[in-house]
């Protein structure tokens, strides 16, 4: 539904955007993720026609967005990164307008208004003039519009930037709602509005893509990797050089903690990822005459993988090695359980 | 579902609508119309009921008749006041146009509705043609009470106003209006500024004066060349009731050009966007 291929944008001497290339199937929830100024934006007003690429191409339903502009921009809802509103108008009276410019005809009309605004929740609010509505509703003004014509493509940039919690829920409940039915590419900067939204994920930083993969394989590359902690009395530092030539582990840090009791300590053992780490781990301890309180292992979250991919040094952008630089993401995480 | 590339004219119609709907909720409309009705009633008294006015130039002559003398020339006085109001209101139109066109582009721009006028199935031109003609119909919404209190003056004159003068000097005034109007509008799609629109508009203005004075005071061929180019030289023909096709094409190019340039500089903001 959409292809885009070796994408790239460049303004001045600044590149926005370099050999970007993915793909949406129709039905799915495309996230966009990555940090503020990794070119999502860009990219979403390249997908809807707002602006031109500098070099490759994207198609929208099988139209090129820039030579078939006018058949790509019937078949995409947009919601730009800030809603596009009139504030002199009426809810109401906004939707119809918009339903008129995107060429619904007449006798559809006030059907497709009334279910937009059903849809988004604004059924109480059809008569208030936009400019008095909270920044939530707004936002949910901004979806109504792109979904209007009932599209097969809808674009959303940040659909939920700005908003609180409760209606952070509302809105994605929204999007996974209209899947299936459209296709939907959304960005956002946000971990959790991906995992649980999207079908899959491409994760952009600096202009390229550095990954694309679905929630839970994304989180099982991360995973390849074992992560322990371990927390024991005794001599931190024997514990450490006991640890550290076993062939599995692979880095062994001694964590300064306050807190922890006198005597205690915590390490964090970093390994392969395989069922033997653990109890050889235990193993070892015990038998170098250690206690052993707790030996915790630790699951990746899709924050690391993403942590990961996006603080690697621009120097080398190729794909990153998983593997390399965790310990800069995961010291000062917390994991989901 | 595929929907259908909405009709030309029914996308024009609804950017008019909507854009006219804007200027009828903006107090600014409002206080614009006041201001201008205020002052277009004002100088109808005044041009008619001044010390100087045309009731007090006819009184004059009368007396002269009355008197033996030879009266100077006989005062068509709807004539003479068609021309001289008609004129005023033109003049009185040069400072608000700039205010009625500022808004047109630069308020989408910062609103950000533009974009979605350039993510819809919308030819440019049609989106510029359907605000030209909604910020023309709000003029003519000013103009038109004022018109009205003509009629009412020209009621009781004799001889009576021909219709065609009355309809000229109007449908000048409209066409002035139309082109500083399309080329306002082409200033606004220029920034995001409204107040910048107004201003840039009104300087637009005052050249425009200034090719009218130009074409007064340069002898022979060029102050013609010049004067050809002069829109006020223009209006001023309409309003004393001679029809000039060559003003007409002058005016319907303005118009034609203010819209394509809009559109054209709504096409380039798309490349140059940072």
């Amino acid at each position: 539904m959409i292809e885009v291929e070796h994408l790239s944008k460049t303004y001045g001497s600044t590149t926005a955007l370099q050999d970007v290339s993915f793909a949406a199937e129709s039905g799915e929830i495309l996230g966009f993720l990555g940090p503020n100024g990794a070119g999502k934006t860009t990219t979403m007003r390249i997908l809807a026609g707002y602006l031109p690429a500098s070099q490759g191409t994207a198609r929208v339903a099988g139209y090129d967005v820039h030579r078939d502009a006018m058949a790509v921009r019937q078949r995409i809802g947009y919601l730009p990164e800030s809603p596009p509103l009139y504030p002199g108008m009426t809810v109401a009276n906004f939707l119809t307008f918009v339903a008129q410019i995107k060429g619904v005809p007449a006798g559809d009309r006030q059907q497709r208004v009334n279910s937009s605004i059903e849809r988004c929740g604004l059924g109480d609010k059809r008569q208030v003039l936009i400019r008095k509505l909270s920044k939530g509703y707004k936002q949910r003004v901004g979806i109504a519009q792109a979904i209007i014509h009932d599209p097969p493509v809808i674009i959303l940039d940040e659909p939920t930037v700005g908003l609180d919690p409760r209606q952070i829920n509302e809105v994605r409940q929204l999007i996974k709602g209209l899947a299936g039915s459209h296709t939907i590419i959304l960005s956002t900067h946000i971990l959790p509005e991906v995992s649980m939204t999207c079908d899959r994920i491409a994760i952009i930083n600096r202009g390229q893509i550095v990954a694309t993969d679905t929630p839970v394989n994304l989180t099982a590359r991360l995973a390849g990797e074992g992560i322990y902690e371990v927390d024991l009395q005794g001599n931190g530092e024997q514990a450490r050089a006991l640890l550290s030539p076993l062939a599995q582990v692979r880095e062994v840090a001694l964590l300064a903690l306050e807190g922890l009791p006198p005597g205690h300590h915590r390490l964090r053992v970093r390994g392969d990822n395989s069922a033997t780490l653990g109890p050889e781990i235990a193993a070892t301890l015990v038998q170098g005459g250690l206690a052993l309180h707790q030996l915790r292992r630790q699951q990746a979250s899709l924050e690391d993988v993403f942590l990961n991919l996006t603080t690697v040094d621009a120097g080398e952008a190729a794909p990153p090695e998983v593997a390399e630089g965790l310990s800069v993401a995961a010291d000062d995480l917390t994991h989901d359980p | 579902m595929t929907p259908d590339r909405p009709m030309t004219y029914k996308t024009i119609l609804a950017i008019f609508r909507r854009e006219l709907q804007s200027y009828l909720t903006s107090p600014l409309s409002y206080l614009i119309a006041g201001i201008f009705w205020l002052l277009g009633g004002f100088f109808l008294v005044a041009i008619l009921l001044g010390p100087q006015g045309l009731i007090a130039q006819v009184a004059q002559a009368d007396q002269a008749a009355q008197m033996g003398m030879p009266a100077p020339q006989t005062l068509d006085v709807a004539y003479e006041f068609i021309k001289a109001y008609v004129g005023l209101l033109g003049s009185l139109s040069l400072f608000i146009l700039p205010v009625l066109s500022m808004g047109l582009y630069a308020e989408e721009r910062k609103q950000g509705t533009l974009e979605l006028l350039a993510t819809s199935p919308l030819a440019n031109w049609a989106v510029a043609l359907g605000k030209l003609l909604a910020v023309v119909s709000f003029y003519l919404g000013l103009v038109l009470p004022l018109m009205l209190g003509e009629s009412l003056a020209l009621g009781t004159a004799s001889p009576p106003i021909r219709p065609g003068v009355f309809g000229l000097a109007h449908l000048g005034l409209l066409l002035l209006a139309a082109s500083v109007l399309a080329l306002g509008m082409f200033i606004s799609s220029l920034t995001e500024s409204t107040v910048l629109a107004a201003i840039m508009t009104f300087a637009l203005i005052l050249l425009l004066w200034l090719i009218d004075t130009m074409a007064q005071a340069l002898p022979g061929l060029p102050g013609q060349a010049v004067g050809h180019l002069s829109l006020l030289k223009h209006f001023t023909d309409f309003t004393e009731g001679v029809f000039n096709s060559a003003g007409l094409v002058l005016f319907l190019s303005f118009i034609v050009l203010g819209v394509y340039l809009t559109a054209q500089s709504i096409e380039t903001l798309r490349f140059q966007r940072s």
